[in-house]
């Protein structure tokens, strides 16, 4: 089966201090938990592999596609939701979505309708700075799923949002798998097996990751 | 209650007064310190008579004491918005409304206080020359500044996402227009740093009618004395830059996720900086530059703020370090400009900041200095 991701001598350092240092790991599609201790570097892994901070090595997806070589097309096929998502105070919920619409591409309608499952358009024409974490966690998690993407890494996604929203972030993830998108999500709480059928665990651990 | 009072007027009255020190010490030195003691009480005199007895002069004191009493209502408002005064909505929220009203209409006339002595006394003295209109007009107007502003503070209490009064305005505009890429620091600077950009702005008007002064003193236009004050103008911008580089680091990382092009970034750059030294241009224009120097100026200075502006991709470039390379620069600019080659030295600098920009931009990290 061809992999999704492939991480070749992915190599990440703050300073001298080494967070990352992966020779060689390919993930096929489906649904990863990916797990480590605080500071074992799932963040920056998530972020070198979302193309956000520099790195040495090479990530490919789907084969074909490199992202020091087509970046651009690289960002197009990988959305990533921030643990704590921070935007400027001045913009509102609209402005960040028509700018994905708009650079990411995909289904306005089909997003508006997301935004409402999640409750998250009733707030939409309102700056961000008056929103909760719980509404900012949903609007970057509605920004994770717009455009089409191949893989979506969400960082912690079950923190601060509500039960109603819980049950349909669980059901997007699986109907965005049936369709051949693939995940890969932190989270210190216990994936329920029931709702989220994980294909593999990833373990951050000893500046590597391994599945397991 | 009275606790309640002393609380609140030591959260609003008392931080205004603080945080608006320079500015009633200067205000303070206007009116009391440009004229000696002995003639303190009859140049006030004269000053009320003044514009008591002036309808136009009356208009103008009216708009300034307007001016001020915007400014005590944005203070409060923007209270509310501090991080930190949260609990100002859950409090005051549960206060009787009758009770409450007293207390806004404590907390704005403390802060508004200056103008209601000032007016008061200007009342009575207009009264005694019997300028009764002006002393009603003055009453009214400085009745309704105490009023109207605790009908804001009541419409904020109850929603706090409201900006000001261009809340309605502001949500109207915003479902019907989007916020460009470009123009986000330039939000940032007038919402969250207005006197940042204020000051830098008043910086280089003032150097510019300096070098439009000491022009005209010299007996006529030289393009190269316009360039010099141009460039004090792009280095007087530095601290924008600083501050640019530290609002995309802090929020615009999701920008560089984003499936565009380099060129796209650079170029929304390039757009920033030459929308930012627009003002300075038009100024310029105003004083009836020559078009080709106006040009020439325009061009130097874009090609000099990306410059200075693409430097700061080098991770561990601070401030001071940064300020050196910007007078460096500057000190060879300033040279090629006198010998009449500001063309040249612009074609150096674009091709510069761009290379700067394409190699250093993907491979930028906020650099977090190591502890020790």
């Amino acid at each position: 089966m061809e992999a999704v991701i492939a991480l070749h001598n992915v190599r990440k350092s703050y300073q001298d201090f080494h967070v990352l240092d992966i020779a060689r790991l390919e993930l096929p599609a489906g649904i990863y938990w990916l797990q480590g201790e605080n500071g074992a570097g799932k963040t920056t892994c998530m972020k070198v592999m979302a193309g956000l901070i520099p790195f040495k090595g090479e990530i490919i997806l789907q084969g074909n596609v490199s992202s020091h070589r087509q970046p651009v097309a690289f960002r197009r096929l990988i959305n990533y939701a921030e643990a704590e998502p921070l935007y400027p105070s001045f913009l509102t919920g609209r402005d960040l979505l028509e700018l994905y619409l708009g650079t990411k591409g995909g289904n306005r309608q089909q997003v508006m309708e997301l935004g409402e499952r999640l409750g998250v358009t009733g707030y939409m024409q309102n700056p961000v700075s008056t929103y909760s974490s719980g509404m900012l966690k949903k609007l970057s998690l509605l920004l994770a799923f717009t455009g089409n993407p191949l893989l979506i890494l969400l960082d912690e996604p079950l923190i601060t949002i509500d039960k109603q929203a819980l049950a349909v972030l669980y059901d997007l993830i699986r109907a965005y798998s049936a369709n051949g998108v693939s995940f890969c999500i932190t989270s210190h709480q216990p994936l329920d097996q029931r709702e989220l059928p994980v294909s593999g665990t990833l373990r951050v651990a000893a500046k590597n990751i391994a599945l397991v | 209650m009275g606790n309640v009072t002393a609380i609140l007027q030591k959260i609003f009255v008392r931080r205004f007064y603080i945080q608006n020190t320079l500015f009633f010490l200067v205000l303070f030195y206007l009116l009391f310190g440009v004229v000696d003691g002995g003639s303190l009480i009859s140049y006030h005199r004269s000053l009320m008579l003044g514009f008591m007895g002036n309808l136009y002069f009356l208009l103008l004191v009216l708009a300034l004491w307007a001016l001020y009493g915007m400014k005590c209502a944005g203070f409060v408002l923007k209270t509310f918005q501090t991080q930190g005064f949260e609990f100002l909505y859950p409090t005051l929220g549960s206060v009787e409304k009758p009770a409450r009203r007293r207390l806004w209409l404590l907390i704005h006339t403390g802060i508004y206080m200056p103008v209601l002595v000032y007016a008061g006394i200007a009342v009575a003295v207009g009264i005694t020359r019997g300028f009764w209109l002006a002393g009603l007009l003055v009453a009214v107007f400085n009745l309704l500044a105490c009023f109207l502003p605790l009908a804001l503070y009541e419409r904020k209490l109850h929603r706090p996402d409201v900006t000001f009064f261009t809340g309605y305005l502001q949500r109207w505009l915003n479902r019907r227009f989007v916020k460009l890429p470009g123009l986000y620091f330039f939000y940032e600077l007038f919402t969250n740093y207005p006197r940042r950009i204020l000051s830098v702005k008043l910086a280089c008007a003032g150097i510019l009618w300096l070098t439009f002064y000491l022009l005209r003193q010299t007996g006529g236009f030289d393009a190269r004395g316009l360039m010099l004050g141009g460039m004090l103008c792009v280095i007087a911008h530095g601290q924008l830059m600083m501050q640019h580089r530290a609002f995309d680091d802090t929020y615009l990382g999701f920008l560089r996720g984003l499936p565009q092009p380099l060129w796209r970034h650079y170029l929304r750059l390039a757009g920033i900086y030459l929308l930012l030294f627009l003002p300075e241009i038009v100024m310029m224009a105003a004083n009836k530059t020559p078009l080709s120097s106006l040009t020439g100026c325009f061009v130097l200075a874009a090609a000099m703020l990306l410059l200075f502006r693409s430097l700061l991709y080098f991770p561990k470039m601070n401030a001071e370090v940064h300020m050196r390379y910007v007078l460096l620069v500057s000190f060879v600019t300033l040279f090629m400009v006198l010998a009449g080659y500001e063309w040249l030295a612009a074609s150096v600098m674009v091709p510069a900041s761009a290379g700067l920009f394409f190699f250093l931009f993907p491979r930028y990290e906020t650099y977090v200095e190591p502890r020790s």
